[in-house]
């Protein structure tokens, strides 16, 4: 064993971080061998069929089961009293407040609100059940708009209830006659004064419309008891958070509990928090029974939606073009249950000024309670609706001073050590960069044609900002294998994003190990440990960061154990591919001789665990003010060329670049992608994508009335940007590209058609129709 | 009713009830690559040809297929140019839609074994990548049109 390293064939592979490795389960993902959550072999289940609210707001009068439980195959009928019976109010969950039942319980709060549950032997025969309950509902005045949500005396909650996960909402417990459950304020400097004394100030009313996630996988979660345990299979972006809301629901411990998924086809934030889990999870340990939910597509529509934003918003320049004042009164339309919508409100209120110098700020930035399906995260985490309100307005400002938009943005971006309107540094966030990549990109300068026929042509462009969620928790446990391969422990989910394959780059870069070397294991809460969630962008820095610290740990516990054996110091030791050499005697040991000598036996494991943990300032309660608001800042820009056909009001996009400040890309495939793939979606919110509502129900829930990006809805050119500013604390430099390239894709767009045809659109989407009605001289 | 049909090459028989849909019936035989989206035939997730023709197996019934012929990717064959241009150019993201855009692109290049970029695009766009890998997608079709025409020659 052992030898010399000037005898041995070392081979000096290229490193693994700033590699574009091809993705872990790419060859799997083509062939359709890969597994998703519904592939996972569970017990031999009952299904579950949903019987759900036909009306937005009314009292539960009488639930009639007696048709459906004489259904051949029924096993029983489960109604929200029946929980309620059991669990009193541990059976309403929510991650900021706790104010949603699985099962409605007295009231019903938006059309789709599961009513019953039928548990059948199929799952035809469940859903058939579900259409055998019939509900005798008295009617309640609903709550339909987001403005008369505010100033009406109808309300959806009798009372605020604030969960136990945020301390800081604690003081809206109980808190009654409102239908605003959170409130962010921002205050800088003088607006009032700073109004008065510019030159001229630019104002709008915008609007985003809900939209629909549409993650392709459906949502599925199967829940059965073994002993006092119950084990969770389901599709879900957050299993640790999972975990603790069952525990607490159900009052048992951390340990009796497991939940597992696999990597999702599709995310997008539709999987996070409580979704279909507490409901199955309820009826599973009640009734000790092996149960299953599938949903339909339609049903995914009234599961959660992204929130519907209005943003009344204000901004004013000095006589050189300086922005000097700022204000935005932002209301979420958050539907009948909270969930994370006050997170949404204050993290994007917090930005709503824009990537700008503002000297004098004012954000009121609201989350609204109405009778309509819960909204909640959706990739961008609400910052793409108030991106839409500045980036219109400072694109209006420009024009207002007959100065080109990008010119007047430069003037006025961010830069590195500025201080941004709610009292947080800037870093590692390049606007300007980006910016200038996107608009050199799509030939800014270059003359264009505008008129070609019927057909005006124009360019425009947009900058967005976006804080990393903050405070959050990774952990990562590393075992290092005898054959030198790594078995890595994490809980974050692969939806798409590569996260299985970048965090195997990570531990490869630091252990010297090749592309198949090191294996993720999948979340798994009896295995893999705490990870606040995957969302937010946040991965790549915070799981990163955990995952690079237990890479460093083995390569010291492997250092420390190879100087025993070869009697040299640690600091002589370096590790190399495959082994440990001494830098003195160039004595080597391979770490597959160095785990079998250590521990005298072969198919041994080294273990290693670490943490990372990011801490905030909470921002002040009255100036929403924080040195420290964030761990880290996203920023992306994008630029577009377009025609829209006078005839017909289509807009035609010719080509858009998107560019993302990602600090250092792990895997440039791979970011490529992302900024590829949010671009696309954006692109749909720009243009298309839309829930549309009547008097509370949902018109266009299913994938023949709701439209999506096909490959036909392509620019005929998309030019993804890279611009790598290293953070100084993210692991080689990086950060996370999962939502910054949506952003600024919707008011790039709307720039370049107000560009084309001088008309300034401030609801979204730009359809065909609210085109030709506005060259028309009708509608917005 | 008894049915026989081939499901990659293989003759199986089953019996299924007249309204199963050759979706449940090829997931629950373990064809998974076959999936659900939406259940109306807009997503195109749940791709299969049937006798050399692409069908949305959320709208067929099993029953109708008595006697066909059924190819899901998992039938292709380990060198299958489709297969190898998807993975030589990275086109998947989450991966679920992925199975079906393999077997469009499969029928596509056996009816057009040289089709223009539009040609592609028209016979993509039902089937939705919500992940937006379109480009990768795109560029795979081209590339396996191109290998397949380099065998050619080489054969």
């Amino acid at each position: 064993m052992g030898g010399d390293l000037t005898n041995l064939e070392i081979e000096n592979d290229a490193a693994a971080v700033g590699q574009s490795w091809q993705r872990s389960d790419l060859e799997a993902k083509v062939r359709g061998t890969f597994r998703y959550t519904a592939d996972l072999p569970v017990p031999r289940c009952l299904y579950l069929g949903v019987h759900r609210a036909s009306q937005p707001h009314a009292r539960i009068l009488n639930i009639d089961i007696s048709s459906a439980l004489e259904m051949p195959g029924v096993v029983r009928v489960v109604t929200g009293a029946d929980l309620f019976g059991i669990y009193g109010e541990l059976i309403y969950t929510g991650p900021a407040f706790a104010d949603q039942p699985p099962i409605a319980i007295d009231k019903v709060r938006y059309v789709g609100e599961p009513i019953a549950v039928v548990v059948a032997t199929d799952l035809i025969t469940a859903r058939a059940a579900a259409d055998e309950v019939y509900v005798e509902y008295g009617e309640l005045p609903a709550v339909l708009d987001v403005d008369d949500a505010i100033s009406g005396s109808d309300y959806v909650h009798e009372h605020l209830r604030p969960s136990s996960v945020f301390s800081d909402l604690k003081h809206l417990q109980g808190r009654g006659e409102t239908n605003v459950n959170y409130e962010y304020n921002l205050t800088s400097g003088d607006v009032e004064k700073a109004k008065a004394n510019s030159d001229k100030t630019v104002s709008g009313e915008f609007w985003c419309p809900p939209t629909s996630h549409v993650a392709i996988e459906l949502f599925s979660t199967t829940a059965w008891v073994e002993g006092n345990r119950l084990e969770v299979v389901t599709t879900t972006q957050t299993p640790s958070y999972v975990r603790q809301a069952l525990a607490s629901m159900l009052d048992i411990r951390l340990n009796q509990v497991r939940v597992r998924t696999q990597p999702l086809g599709g995310g997008f934030g539709s999987k996070m928090y409580d979704r279909l889990e507490p409901l199955v999870a309820a009826i599973s340990w009640t009734y000790k029974l092996a149960v299953k939910l599938e949903i339909t597509r339609e049903e995914t529509f009234v599961l959660t939606t992204r929130h519907g934003v209005a943003v009344s918003s204000q901004m004013s320049a000095d006589s050189i073009g300086m922005i000097v004042s700022a204000e935005a009164d932002v209301r979420y339309d958050t539907g009948a249950y909270a969930d994370i919508g006050p997170r949404i409100a204050s993290k994007s209120g917090m930005v709503a000024c824009g990537p700008y110098k503002v000297a004098n700020a004012r954000v009121r930035s609201r989350c609204i309670y109405t009778n309509k399906t819960s909204a909640g995260p959706f990739r961008g985490f609400g910052v793409p609706q108030v991106t839409w309100s500045h980036e219109s307005l400072v694109d209006e400002l420009a024009r207002e001073f007959g100065e080109d938009p990008a010119q007047f943005r430069r003037k006025n971006l961010l830069r590195e050590g500025d201080v941004a309107p709610m009292g947080t540094v800037m870093h590692s966030a390049d606007f300007v960069g980006c910016m200038d990549a996107v608009t050199s990109a799509i030939g800014w300068n270059t003359p264009l044609e505008r008129a070609r026929g019927p057909w005006r042509w124009g360019r425009g462009v947009a900058v967005g900002i976006k804080a990393v969620l903050t405070p959050t928790i990774s952990n990562a446990v590393l075992q290092l294998n005898q054959d030198a391969s790594a078995t890595l422990l994490i809980s974050t989910v692969d939806m798409g994003q590569g996260s299985d394959t970048i965090m195997a780059q990570i531990v490869a870069e630091i252990l010297c190990l090749g592309p198949d070397q090191v294996r993720v294991v999948n979340p798994d809460t009896d295995i893999t440990p705490y990870d606040t969630i995957t969302a937010g962008s946040r991965s790549t820095y915070h799981t990163g960061n955990a995952v690079k610290k237990v890479a460093e740990r083995m390569r010291e516990k492997l250092i420390s154990i190879a100087a025993q054996l070869l009697g040299v110091s640690e600091t002589d030791c370096k590790l190399t591919n495959g082994g440990v050499v001494a830098s003195s005697s160039q004595k080597y040991l391979s770490i597959d001789e160095i785990m079998q000598l250590h521990f005298g036996a072969i198919g041994t494991t080294l273990t290693t665990e670490s943490n990372f943990t990011t801490e905030w300032i909470p921002y002040d309660k009255e100036t929403g003010q924080s040195v420290k608001v964030t761990e880290h800042w996203f920023a992306g820009a994008a630029a577009v060329e377009l025609g829209v056909d006078t005839r017909t009001g289509r807009i035609h996009i010719a080509h858009l670049a998107v560019a993302g400040d990602v600090g250092r890309a792990i895997n440039p495939a791979l970011v490529k992608q992302q900024l590829e793939g949010g671009a696309i979606m954006g692109l749909g919110h720009a243009l298309f994508d839309e829930i549309v509502m009547d008097h509370g129900q949902m018109i266009n829930g299913t994938l023949l009335d709701y439209q999506l990006p096909s490959v036909k809805d392509l620019p005929d050119r998309l030019t993804p940007i890279i611009i790598e500013n290293p953070h100084q604390t993210g692991p080689f430099g990086a950060k996370g590209v999962g939502e910054t390239a949506i952003i600024p894709i919707a008011p790039s767009i709307a720039n370049a058609v107000r560009d084309a045809i001088g008309i300034r659109f401030t609801r979204l989407p730009l359809t065909p129709e609210r085109l030709l009605m506005a060259m028309a001289g009708e509608g917005d | 009713m008894n049915m026989v049909f081939q499901i990659n090459g293989r003759d199986v028989g089953i019996e299924v009830s007249d309204s199963e849909l050759l979706l449940d019936t090829l997931r629950h035989i373990g064809f998974s690559s076959v999936r659900e989206g939406c259940g109306v035939g807009a997503c195109g997730s749940c791709t299969v040809l049937v006798d050399g023709k692409s069908v949305s197996s959320c709208l067929v019934l099993t029953s109708r297929c008595n006697g066909s012929s059924i190819l899901t990717s998992e039938g292709l064959a380990d060198d299958d140019p489709v297969v190898s241009q998807f993975i030589k150019n990275g086109a998947a993201q989450c991966g679920y839609c992925i199975p079906g855009f393999v077997m469009m692109v499969s029928e596509l290049l056996s009816e057009n074994p040289i089709p223009t970029e539009q040609e592609i695009y028209n016979h993509l766009e039902g089937n939705i990548c919500r992940c937006g890998s379109y480009p990768e997608i795109v560029q795979a079709a081209m590339d396996a049109s191109k290998a397949k025409q380099t065998s050619k020659l080489t054969c």
